[in-house]
């Protein structure tokens, strides 16, 4: 698995390197920036929104780029070369996805660690009202979104897959692995989250803690239903890569 | 003599269209075999089935007694037609994934077969040409010391310096340990090469026999007996 | 480098050309003979039709092989002069059902021939 994940990021050093140098370097001139006692308070938030903005458009690269890992090995003539080494389908899938988990790691880092400094020059008074609202739910509600997109990789792998072991169809595969995607959401979110988090909801209820309605409110429940989400989308998209390949 | 692939009754379907038909076909240890006919016959399916990217529809297909999987992909050396390698690679990154992921690749005999070749290891793969790439795939394969070798098409769209490199590549991998089995449709190449012969048409085997016994028996060429089968 | 003709067996063409060789002296009596690798990477040919001819020679006394040590023409010269012998009387037939073919009689043959020399 090391050997792949070495070769994973070997390919791609240079952009991985050039993608984090952007985050830090942007966050560290709004830093720069908001911290010369010139610098007006009401600007803060406009400092903070742009490293907001960076921060996302680096997530959404990391997510395209964790969806093409495989999907290139999948539907590409490369898949030749990756699919005749002797190593297990796990081996495989665990080399990208294990890159995947570094990268939305290391951004998770980077951006909380500037998104909370530039947020701690705030004004105090401000900063207790954000805080008050947020807090409560910050850490199970990052972790949450982190594992949930980790998911959404991972599901749109499986489709992928799915498209291209059982179902061998060139023509209509990407037509088809959308539509297994979209069953699969609706299917986890009717029949997985759904019963669940409505138990959750109503002890916090019950509880009479802050509960709002949305999903979030399930906390660590919901990021613990999305690890073993993960494990079976893992088993079962390394099962089909190991035994029904078909390309 | 030890057989070391076996295929039965071999069926590969993709929806209505018949791919393979209950091909068998077995293969010793110490040969080279021609698995021979026009494009779209089957010979790609067969080996990819071989190589394990394939999955059969009916029938069986073993090598080294196992069922396509991690073990035989470790002792079987496969040879796309196409260009598998990754677009990023540089030919040096090339020999040395092959040498981290396949424990019988020689890194030696690469580079020794890479000045052969005349294949620069700076340079990328995505800028080389057919015949470039062909020997560079032919290095790779051949530089693995496995039981099986799978090469398929390995001169098709190959200019003739490189088809003479390629030919004496082959012939250097030999060895008794090792089953060589090369699929063409340009046959008057490859014949002086070939123990035995397929010939694969529609997806089923339509002849098939010893090189020099077809040559005695029929008094004519693989080559002319290919062009009066088709 | 040898031309083949593919239509009739290899092996028969290597063992016809190294008997040739061995007539015309280019191979020399008791001669060690290239591996059956090396003949086969010169000749281009598959290592197992290589190793049938040379068991044909060994077979006609030929060549013989001393275990672990590789083959060697042999120093019979009866076995040599027979070769000569084996191959004029082969291209004499050719020459002769040639000859017929294009309707000549034995006599005009001996004429033709005569005339040529």
């Amino acid at each position: 698995m090391m050997t792949l994940l070495k070769y994973e990021i070997y390919r791609r050093w240079r952009w991985l390197v050039l993608r984090y140098a952007a985050l830090i370097i942007i966050g560290a001139i709004l830093l720069n920036r908001v911290s010369s006692p010139a610098y007006q308070y009401e600007f803060i938030g406009e400092s903070i929104g742009k490293f907001a903005l960076t921060s996302l458009v680096i997530f959404v690269i990391i997510i395209i780029e964790g969806i093409n890992m495989l999907k290139e090995d999948l539907f590409e003539e490369c898949g030749y070369l990756t699919f005749t080494i002797p190593n297990k389908g796990r081996t495989i899938l665990a080399s990208k996805l294990v890159l995947l988990f570094f990268q939305l790691s290391f951004w998770t880092i980077i951006s909380i660690g500037f998104g909370s400094i530039l947020f701690s020059k705030l004004p105090y008074r401000e900063m207790v009202q954000i805080k008050t609202q947020i807090n409560f739910y910050f850490y199970p509600t990052l972790l949450f979104i982190l594992t949930a997109f980790f998911n959404f990789v991972l599901m749109i792998h499986f489709s992928l897959t799915l498209t291209r072991t059982l179902l061998v169809n060139k023509r209509y595969s990407s037509l088809l692995s959308t539509g297994i995607f979209f069953f699969l959401v609706y299917f986890i979110e009717k029949v997985y989250y759904g019963p669940f988090l409505n138990q959750i909801q109503y002890i916090s209820i019950e509880i009479g803690s802050r509960a709002n309605t949305t999903l979030l409110s399930g906390g660590y429940t919901a990021v613990f239903l999305n690890i073993i989400l993960t494990a079976i989308f893992f088993t079962a998209t390394s099962y089909l890569l190991e035994n029904k390949i078909n390309i | 003599m030890e057989q070391i692939l076996k295929a039965t009754q071999l069926s590969k379907y993709f929806y209505q269209k018949k791919a393979l038909d209950k091909v068998d076909l077995s293969i010793e240890k110490g040969k080279i075999y021609g698995i021979l006919g026009p494009n779209g016959g089957g010979k790609s399916t067969f080996l990819k089935i071989a190589a394990g990217l394939l999955k059969p529809s009916q029938g069986e297909i073993t090598i080294d007694n196992e069922k396509p999987g991690t073990y035989t992909k470790s002792i079987v050396s496969y040879l796309p037609e196409i260009n598998y390698l990754y677009k990023w690679m540089k030919i040096k990154d090339a020999v040395n994934f092959f040498k981290d992921l396949y424990a019988d690749f020689n890194a030696e005999k690469a580079r020794e077969s890479l000045k052969f070749m005349e294949l620069e290891e700076e340079e990328k793969v995505t800028t080389l040409s057919k015949g470039m790439m062909g020997r560079l795939k032919l290095t790779l394969a051949l530089s693995r010391k496995s039981k099986v070798y799978l090469l398929d098409e390995p001169l098709n769209g190959i200019d003739p310096i490189s088809r003479e490199k390629i030919i004496t590549s082959i012939l250097d991998s030999y060895s008794e340990e090792a089953s060589i089995l090369i699929s063409s449709h340009l046959i008057y190449y490859i014949e002086k090469l070939l123990d035995y012969v397929f010939f694969l048409s529609e997806g089923r085997i339509i002849l098939s026999g010893d090189a020099e016994e077809l040559r005695n028996k029929r008094g004519m060429s693989i080559d002319k007996l290919f062009q009066e089968v088709f | 480098m040898m031309e083949f003709n593919n239509s009739i067996p290899i092996y028969l063409q290597i063992i016809d050309s190294i008997k040739q060789d061995i007539v015309v002296g280019k191979l020399k009596a008791g001669q060690k003979m290239p591996s059956v690798r090396e003949l086969a990477e010169t000749l281009k040919v598959n290592p197992n039709t290589m190793q049938r001819a040379y068991q044909e020679l060994d077979r006609e006394k030929i060549t013989f092989t001393k275990r672990g040590m590789g083959t060697y023409l042999t120093e019979e010269e009866k076995t040599i002069s027979s070769l000569k012998e084996e191959i004029s009387q082969k291209i004499i037939l050719d020459f002769v059902e040639g000859m017929n073919k294009l309707g000549f009689s034995n006599k005009e043959m001996i004429n033709t021939l005569k005339e040529y020399l």
